[in-house]
């Protein structure tokens, strides 16, 4: 490999092939003259916008902090290695119920996180965009289901999603583009055990092709998904929208680390002061998108103040950071006499989404789903030492029967809490810009679910024959809601449109701009709603109402 | 080696056809011919995917045995006593309808039975009628070989049930292929073909079956299908180029990618179907 890891690719009229060992691709270069939208991240958010803004006609400038990789020849069968996807950069985090940050909710590579996401492509439920109104809890969102449902169409077509040809729960869909995968050995437990206890399960819808699609390999079942798919099957960000924005003329711009978002005299934002190749540098542009999922997508605001706007940029609501939301991610573990192997393949290839889609029987609001389990081993040595506490020669003798060990585990929806919050710390970081603080606690609801669904998955688990089955409690994954979209400038921080209320060249489209989370992974609305804040940012752009 | 085995029987139908000999005579050459490129294509077909399958099962080697002796009898063109090619052909018969019932079994067991998932992945419900057909088709041959030449009924008999096999044979192979390229999401528009081609071919040899007169179609749309399993069979090995590590990691995608022996059998059908129509032809001037 002639490049090191930690070099800048995107340069030079050109960027890196993701799907071709030592490939690039031509890429237009925009200098730091002014561009018509600068985006400050690439992941499910950013990338989307990118390709589609560029496809538009606009001049993009699309910047990540973190490196462009071409998984087949940078990625390695190895957990420990492949940590460079995640954010590790410093936090503050605090609250009763710190969040465990770095890993599962966070991504540090041009794609983002979906470079090491785990594929699950759900919608929401339809009711779930309108929980205040039909179900008591939560906040609605501006926008209704049935666009939605269009959208999630557009994105799941791009990610040539596989899933079952029936889905058991919500409005008839249309299929998905390609068949699913078989299961493996863990998602028929998931399989058994739903059918013992009378509830439907499926096949999950699955960010990994099960067809060859253009210069990628169908998926080979290798279970590293978590970590980063070295085959590009996984349709992440990475090879799916970003060489699509480049295609388009738009500019990808690799290691750029963007510390603040400069505003002019009335009030617009005029352009981003990022660091890059080891210097502050600026880039002009109409309009800022800021896509840089629930931490630091507040971070940037809050590091935005300015004289007029005080306490963060778009931020008149005193609304940004505040709602952050996680999604619980509690489990239900057992031994079974077959060897299960569940690392091999994609980890959650069956779902449930009984409990998102059926109100009755719970004790608290929100909604659930969950699926089965594939850990690599260390993931499974640290869920054994940290989640069950075991250690020395118990921890072991029990990895030795990792091959016959059997879980689910849940999605399940946070309450949106204005107390559970992102702000600044005093303490600054490589750049010198001032640590994220992460404050985080759960409420009753939250605990209500967790108790709810692990009794489930546990008597699931022992539908199926399963024994010494255990609970883990401890875990959280996806982030959202520190931006909320909303219908009002007094109670969220940007419009239907991801545009927002105070600085109307300033827009926000990722996960912060949840009003709930719902109880399903998040990327494929997150991708949705940035393939709509397109088309209206298209249509506002011909009404001259940019 | 696989090449070899689907051949050699090739080579002795052309020779055989360009001898002169009667109508009988010729036909059989055309089932028999048939009948071997069939085995061959369940031999290479279930000889991978029983690998991949581990032989968990050990009756799962009792098609390799079956398919092999099959091979072996039509592909050697009457060079064996009738009882020996008798055994044969029924024993293929018998494997086939075994795995037949196997794979049925095998699948309703799995978790939510004959679901879609499970009719996708999981024993081919079809597949073992290939061997049936290798039998019926080796038997017909066997019986026309035994026919006074020239006796009309047992010629219009025999074309008929050779014309029905065919037709009903490329019928499920259609539906396997269908089901399998519905599995690929049709993601090359060629994986439409199958589905296409053999269709109209099982339908016009049906009809003339029906009519006991043969259309002036079906030999062309034979023909497309004999080719057609070829060019499938070459359209698989592309498809096995496209997974991870391509042609240079062979091990694993012969296994992972579409099975390369699988549309072969199509030729083999369509090689059987020119026998039937012989038949059908001579029925009155013979």
């Amino acid at each position: 490999m002639a490049e090191d890891d930690a070099d800048i690719r995107c340069a030079g009229g050109r960027a890196p092939d993701p799907l071709v060992p030592g490939g690039w691709l031509e890429m237009r270069e925009y200098g730091e003259e002014p561009v018509d939208f600068v985006i400050v991240g690439t992941g499910a958010g950013g990338a989307p916008l990118a390709a589609r803004l560029a496809e538009a006609g606009f001049s993009v400038v699309a910047m990540d902090a973190g490196p462009f990789w071409r998984p087949l020849e940078d990625f390695a069968s190895d957990e420990s290695h492949q940590s460079k996807l995640f954010w590790t950069d410093d936090r503050i985090v605090d609250g009763d119920d710190p969040i465990v940050l770095g890993s599962n909710n966070s991504g540090k590579s041009v794609g983002g996180s979906t470079v090491h996401f785990a594929m699950v492509s759900l919608r929401f439920r339809p009711d779930h965009f309108r929980s205040r109104s039909l179900l008591g809890y939560g906040a609605d969102w501006p926008i209704d289901w049935r666009e939605m449902w269009d959208y999630y169409r557009e994105v799941e077509r791009v990610l040539h999603i596989s899933g079952p040809v029936s889905y058991p729960w919500g409005p008839k869909r249309p299929r998905y583009p390609l068949r699913a995968h078989p299961l493996n050995a863990a998602a028929d437990y998931l399989a058994r055990g739903a059918e013992a206890l009378g509830i439907d399960w499926a096949e999950t819808p699955i960010a990994t092709l099960s067809a060859p699609i253009g210069k990628a390999h169908p998926c080979v079942y290798r279970g590293f998904c978590v970590t980063g798919c070295s085959t590009n099957a996984k349709q992440s960000a990475l090879v799916t929208w970003i060489p699509r924005a480049l295609r388009a003329g738009a500019e990808v711009r690799d290691r750029a680390m963007v510390g603040r978002i400069e505003t002019g005299p009335n009030g617009l934002a005029t352009g981003v002061h990022y660091h890059r190749g080891g210097q502050w540098r600026f880039q002009r542009a109409r309009a800022v998108i800021v896509a840089g999922y629930a931490i630091e997508t507040p971070r940037l605001l809050l590091a935005s103040a300015t004289a007029d706007q005080p306490d963060g940029l778009a931020n008149s609501s005193g609304l940004v950071g505040r709602n952050l939301m996680i999604q619980l991610n509690q489990a239900a573990w057992g031994q079974v006499d077959d060897e299960v192997r569940s690392y091999k393949g994609p980890p959650s290839l069956a779902v449930s989404e009984h409990w998102n889609y059926r109100d009755e029987g719970k004790d608290y609001h929100g909604g659930w789903s969950y699926m089965s389990q594939g850990p690599l081993p260390v993931t499974w040595a640290k869920t054994l030492a940290g989640g069950r506490g075991l250690w020395g020669r118990e921890l072991l003798d029990e990895m030795e029967r990792a091959n016959h060990s059997v879980g689910l585990k849940m999605v399940g929806e946070a309450l949106p809490n204005a107390a559970n919050r992102v702000t600044l710390a005093d303490e600054t970081d490589q750049y010198g810009l001032r640590i994220p603080r992460v404050t985080h606690s759960y409420s009753d609801n939250e605990r209500a679910m967790m108790r709810h669904a692990t009794r489930f998955m546990e008597d699931s688990l022992k539908a199926t024959g399963a024994r010494e089955t255990w609970r883990e409690m401890g875990d959280t994954c996806h982030l959202g809601g520190t931006a909320r979209m909303g219908f009002d400038r007094t109670t969220s921080v940007v419009d239907a449109d991801c545009r927002s209320w105070d600085v109307p060249n300033l827009w926000i489209c990722d996960g912060s701009v949840f009003p709930t989370v719902g109880g399903v992974n998040p990327s494929l609305t997150i991708q949705a709603i940035a393939c709509r804040t397109a088309d209206r940012i298209v249509a506002m752009s011909r009404q001259g109402a940019l | 080696m696989r090449g070899r085995s689907l051949a050699l029987p090739l080579v002795r139908i052309l020779l055989r056809i360009a001898r002169p000999a009667s109508r009988e005579a010729r036909a059989a050459t055309f089932f028999t011919g048939g009948a071997a490129v069939l085995a061959g294509s369940v031999l290479a077909d279930s000889a991978t995917e029983h690998y991949r399958g581990s032989f968990r099962n050990p009756a799962m080697v009792l098609p390799l045995l079956s398919a092999s002796a099959s091979l072996i009898i039509n592909g050697g063109g009457g060079s064996f006593s009738r009882k020996t090619a008798d055994v044969v052909h029924v024993a293929a018969g018998a494997v086939g309808l075994g795995g037949l019932g196997f794979h049925a079994w095998n699948v309703g067991r799995q978790t939510g039975g004959y679901r879609l998932g499970n009719l996708l992945y999981k024993a081919p419900l079809g597949a073992p009628g290939a061997l049936v057909l290798t039998g019926l088709l080796g038997a017909i041959a066997g019986a026309l070989r035994e026919s006074r030449a020239g006796a009309v009924v047992p010629r219009l008999v025999t074309g008929r049930a050779a014309g029905a096999v065919v037709a009903f044979g490329l019928a499920g192979t259609v539906a396997e292929a269908g089901l399998l390229h519905f599995r690929g999401a049709f993601h090359n528009p060629a994986m439409w073909l199958p589905v296409s081609i053999p269709p109209l071919t099982a339908l016009s040899l049906a009809r003339d079956v029906a009519r006991a007169i043969p259309s002036p179609a079906t030999p062309y749309l034979l023909a497309m299908t004999a080719t057609l399993g070829l060019a499938g069979a070459a359209f698989h090995a592309w498809g096995v180029s496209r997974n991870m590590g391509g042609w240079r990691n062979w091990r694993q995608n012969l296994l992972a990618g579409p099975p390369i022996p699988a549309p072969p059998s199509f030729t083999g059908l369509a090689i059987a179907g020119f026998g039937a129509l012989l038949l059908l032809k001579g029925r009155t001037h013979g």
